[in-house]
């Protein structure tokens, strides 16, 4: 690890300030990706803003419709919620199911998101939930927020603080886990929203999270497993790494999309 | 009697309770720190190194590279036990380097070293020493390392080959091949794998100005090689003035045996600077610098008569030996892997050729297993497929084919003769604890339901013991076979026992003190055992080839027995009886007929007071024999396993639902002990069946792809089935304890039993063969082959 300067700010602003700051400032939510590599010296921020210490930054509410998620809430807190169990629990199974109990004691679904590892299990729930991403200044909807690689919205600097999820009709997240790391090889998230609208989002299989409209097309006129029988996703520009080709990954996609529809019948 | 008692480990109360001292837990007042430069390119030339940056900044007092190791006149790392060509030529040997020059090899490879006062000053520097490299195209493919256009890594050889070797006759195999009724053929890899003890290695050197004596705490599992290779082939320092200390050791599977590349620097900064110099060992560069295993390319034939018998095993393989040739490296392939190949089955006829070669990937060495498991994965993957396709039983054919227990000694068709056992009877006792009947049942029904079970069975040899050191020698062996042991009675009649053999999580302490208090007659809370420590001991094998049981094992015996033997006259000569009048039981000696009695202490009292010994000089003060022992051959332990498996053809997903295991290691010391080495071992077995795997790119640039543990998979608790054991204890007829090691069968059979049983699975759908390890993809990837 390279130095840096440590900054323990106890409200938005003061983090806003530090992070605008010369030099290289980082955020600190949960630490689970940036420390890593930092310990790989492969990152080497100038600062460190640690947002632990800022109130208000964590907790679950419950709106009629909406689960608001506060951006420093644990991923072992959301798994454990009976808010999150009662109202959208796929949610609370996906976050029980992220890295080991270290990880989800630490991570946090706002450090998660902003983040956007290809591999995170969040970036599937939030797209395909229709989710609001709720920063400072603003609130950015789930299909405008993941860019790319490791790429959002956010503008350099900007904080979630929280993360609104309507509350579906139903949902189920089905993920096949890197045996390594339990990331993702391919997660795939499917909703079924309030309105009738059927949402099916990818994680793992691609540079970022994606939408696979032909699978929401076809839930949509009928929502069963059988549905999916005659699609498939093509391979091309899907990820080929060690745990998986693209092929398997564009086979996985059905195969886990189908059990997800089955899981919400 | 201690012997056969499943008395829990006396040593993990401390590391239970994080009290256990191992190397980095040492740090002596004012210890530099040592960081490597390492290449980046798997194959690369070396036009330039500038050290100017890393050495002006604060906190760095030292850059080698080299330059400095030649300009010092220093060594070469070595290779203990070389292979030469079948016609006599000796091996294409290319060492390891302590640092490299001219080129590098593998990524990971060591460029320079910087010594700074503290770790994150070293890290500094090393990111500032600017290597000038020209990258070349690299081969990490074994299966590609000798085609003609492959990029050769050590010009002067002319190709990647480091040996060729055949065994048994081809003439007369391919005879048998034409005439035989059946033959399967295939493609059988076994893929890289990476050990991966809990505790990464780590050395401390400390020069002492005053005496010029060096200490060195190391993760060694043999100490006393370590002391001999570093005096002898790299450092050339006297060895007296070398003391090697290896304190507690956080698992080595092998890998803690082998002359790693990092460890000369370090002792040579200690002495260059004066002072201590640590490194320890990140798991990132674990990953790319503790030698690796396995990573074989086979072609290999069975041929079979109408009722299943084996006619013939033909074998072709190419034996991955990385970029320079490590300690043990050729003997694996070179020795293990034909001594083993043909398994616990009658074969007639055997032709098999392996040619060692080089790739730009990490040195491989000894592992767990080491050459067992590709050569069992070879003859247990053709025999099944045999079976299928013949229309027998996989477990008739077995019985078919299996060794009969009057067969022992049986000599295999390369010459190596197993010493004793009784296959059709672990057979039997192996089908009895898997309810194997009873399986196959449960699979028929469970096909009827779409699930897809899967049920293979391995049976197999180890080889353990390591054997005399003549034997050895005959082999190629540039170190010995034999162990020492010092039984050290104190005056108060307790007892200290030193071993050459080091234990790195085996429970030495347990099971040698177990052998030592039934020979000393005392309580095993009275002996104490001391390990890993060459100023104590006085030399030692270590700890590797599961050897420790049954050389070290038999040389605490025998220094015990001498100790009452000695014990037994002084006791005589106080009690003023014959010897043979004396009795000795629970440590007390007494006269037989009469009520005169006397205490092991008393005795021990005696012998170091020195007063009371014979006037006539006939007897030392002291109480205390040193043995060398030197066994007069291997022994070979045999072992079978039956593997249940789920297969989840939509997604290819393998899941081991049930294990069984029958083990032959001859008499057992400590049962517990020896169930949680089959345990231990089958964790790993497992590993390498369904997921560890060590990937290169495997195009020209050669990069490393599992260079964490977020690639590198490593099973989990939760990834293990249930497992149920059963031995069979046939006393080995080499050494007077009837011990054969059993510490190695788990990473032998796991593959083997595992990958049958997923092919037994998917059989009906077309799939002949799953290339290991069997993840989700290959499964998935091998049923869309069959679907064509």
């Amino acid at each position: 690890m390279h130095p840096y300067r440590y900054h323990r700010p106890g409200s938005l602003a003061e983090a806003e300030e530090v992070l605008a700051g010369d030099g290289d400032p980082r955020p600190l939510a949960g630490g689970m990706s940036l420390i890593p590599v930092m310990k790989h010296r492969l990152a080497a921020p100038s600062d460190l803003v640690d947002l632990a210490a800022i109130g208000g930054l964590t907790g679950i509410t419950v709106e009629p419709a909406t689960l608001g998620i506060r951006a420093m809430t644990r991923h072992a807190a959301v798994a454990a919620s009976p808010s999150v169990r009662e109202r959208i629990p796929a949610l609370a199974a996906l976050a029980g199911g992220i890295g080991d109990p270290l990880v989800r004691n630490r991570g946090t679904i706002g450090g998660s998101l902003a983040n956007n590892d290809p591999a995170a299990c969040y970036p599937s729930a939030v797209l395909a939930l229709d989710a609001e991403i709720v920063t400072a200044g603003r609130r950015i909807p789930a299909d405008n927020f993941f860019l790319g690689l490791f790429e959002t919205a956010l503008e350099p600097g900007e904080l979630i603080v929280e993360v609104r999820f309507p509350v579906p009709a139903a949902a189920s997240y089905r993920k096949f886990p890197n045996p390594a790391s339990r990331f993702s090889v391919v997660g795939v998230f499917v909703a079924r929203l309030a309105d009738g609208a059927v949402r099916v989002a990818v994680t793992g299989a691609g540079p970022c999270v994606f939408r696979v409209k032909a699978f929401e097309r076809a839930l949509a006129a009928s929502f069963a497993p059988g549905a999916l029988a005659d699609l498939s996703v093509a391979a091309d520009g899907l990820t080929s790494d060690i745990h998986g080709s693209a092929a398997y990954r564009a086979h996985l996609i059905g195969v886990l999309a189908e059990d997800a529809v089955a899981d919400c019948a | 009697m201690y012997f056969g008692q499943r008395l829990t480990r006396r040593e993990d109360d401390k590391f239970l309770k994080g009290r256990g001292r191992f190397v980095d837990d040492i740090e002596p007042a004012g210890t530099a720190h040592i960081a490597f430069v390492r290449s980046p390119h798997a194959h690369a030339r070396i036009r330039g190194i500038d050290a100017a940056p890393a050495r002006a900044l604060p906190g760095v007092l030292r850059v080698l590279t080299a330059a400095d190791w030649q300009a010092a006149g220093l060594g070469a790392l070595t290779c203990v036990h070389p292979m030469p060509f079948s016609d006599g030529r000796p091996m294409n040997e290319e060492l390891r380097p302590a640092l490299a020059s001219g080129k590098v090899h593998h990524v990971g490879d060591v460029v320079a070293a910087v010594v700074a006062e503290d770790r994150y000053a070293a890290l500094d520097g090393a990111d500032a020493v600017a290597v000038d490299y020209e990258a070349l195209p690299a081969v990490t493919d074994i299966a590609r390392s000798l085609d003609e256009d492959a990029p050769v890594l050590h010009q002067r050889f002319g190709s990647n080959l480091v040996f060729e070797i055949e065994r048994g006759d081809r003439a007369a195999t391919a005879a048998v091949f034409d005439a035989a009724h059946h033959v399967v053929a295939l493609t059988l890899d076994t893929h890289r794998v990476a050990g991966c003890p809990l505790e990464p290695r780590a050395y401390l050197s400390r020069f002492d100005e005053a005496t010029e004596d060096i200490t060195l705490w190391a993760t060694s599992q043999t100490p006393h090689y370590l002391r001999r290779w570093l005096a002898k082939y790299a450092l050339g320092v006297p060895e007296h003035k070398l003391r090697v200390i290896s304190p507690d050791v956080g698992g080595g599977f092998g890998l803690k045996t082998h002359f790693a590349v990092e460890v000369s620097t370090v002792v040579w900064a200690s002495i260059l600077l004066g002072r201590p110099v640590k490194w320890t060992s990140t798991r990132a560069e674990a990953l790319m610098s503790d030698a690796q295993a396995r990573d074989h390319h086979t072609r290999a034939r069975m041929a079979f008569d109408r009722d299943g018998r084996i006619l013939a095993l033909e074998v072709d393989t190419i034996a991955a030996l990385g970029a320079y040739l490590s300690n043990f490296a050729p003997s694996i392939p070179g020795n293990s892997y034909p001594q083993t190949v043909t398994g616990l089955y009658t074969t007639p006829n055997l032709h098999l050729r392996v040619r060692g070669a080089y790739t730009n990937t990490v040195p491989i060495d000894a592992y767990r297993g080491s050459g067992r498991p590709e050569a069992t994965f070879v003859n247990e993957r053709l025999l099944e497929n045999g079976a299928r396709e013949l229309g027998i039983d996989v477990a008739e054919i077995r019985r078919r084919n299996l060794i009969p227990a009057e067969a022992f000694p049986y000599t295999t068709p390369v010459g190596r003769a197993y010493d004793c056992g009784d296959p059709p009877a672990l057979f039997d006792k192996l089908l009895e604890i898997a309810g194997y009947e009873g399986l196959r049942a449960e699979q028929r029904r469970l096909g009827d339901r779409g699930v897809r079970m899967g049920i293979g069975i391995a049976c197999f040899l180890d080889k353990s013991g390591t054997g005399s050191s003549r034997n050895l020698a005959s082999r190629g062996g540039l170190h010995g076979g034999y162990e020492s042991a010092i039984v050290r009675i104190h005056s108060d009649g307790r007892a200290t026992v030193f071993v050459g053999s080091h234990s790195h999580g085996q429970g030495h302490d347990t099971t040698f003190c177990q052998i030592a208090a039934d020979r000393l007659g005392l309580p095993i809370e009275d002996i104490a055992l001391v390990e890993g420590d060459t100023g104590s001991i006085p030399f030692g094998n270590g700890t590797w080839g599961s050897r420790s049981l049954s050389v070290g094992g038999v040389a605490i015996m025998q220094a015990a027995d001498r100790v009452i033997d000695k014990a037994r006259r002084l006791a005589a000569h106080m009690l003023e009886c014959a010897e043979e009048d004396l009795l000795y039981e629970n440590a007390v000696f007494s006269v037989r007929g009469t009520d005169r009695l006397l205490g092991f202490a008393d005795v021990a009292d005696a012998a170091y007071h020195g007063a009371v010994l014979p006037a006539d000089g006939s007897m030392e003060p002291g109480l205390e024999e040193t043995v060398f022992y030197e066994p007069p051959d291997t022994n070979d332990p045999q072992a079978m396993h039956l593997a249940v498996v789920l297969v989840e053809p939509r997604s290819g997903k393998v899941t081991v639902r049930d294990y069984f295991t029958a083990d032959d290691c001859g008499n057992i010391v400590n049962p517990l002990i020896v169930e949680g080495q089959v345990v231990g071992g089958l964790a790993q077995g497992l590993g390498q069946a369904l997921m560890e795997r060590v990937v290169y790119d495997g195009g020209a640039a050669g990069q490393l792809f599992s260079g964490t543990l977020m690639d590198y998979a490593l099973p989990r608790a939760s990834d293990m089935p249930g497992v149920r054991m059963t031995f069979q204890e046939t006393p080995a007829p080499s050494n007077p304890l009837g011990v054969k090691g059993g510490s190695e069968t788990g990473t032998i059979g796991a593959p083997a039993a595992i990958g049958n049983a997923v092919v037994d699975a998917l059989w009906d759908l077309g799939v002949r063969h799953v290339r290991q390890p069997f993840t989700p993809d290959a499964v998935w990837h091998s049923l869309e082959d069959a679907a064509g």
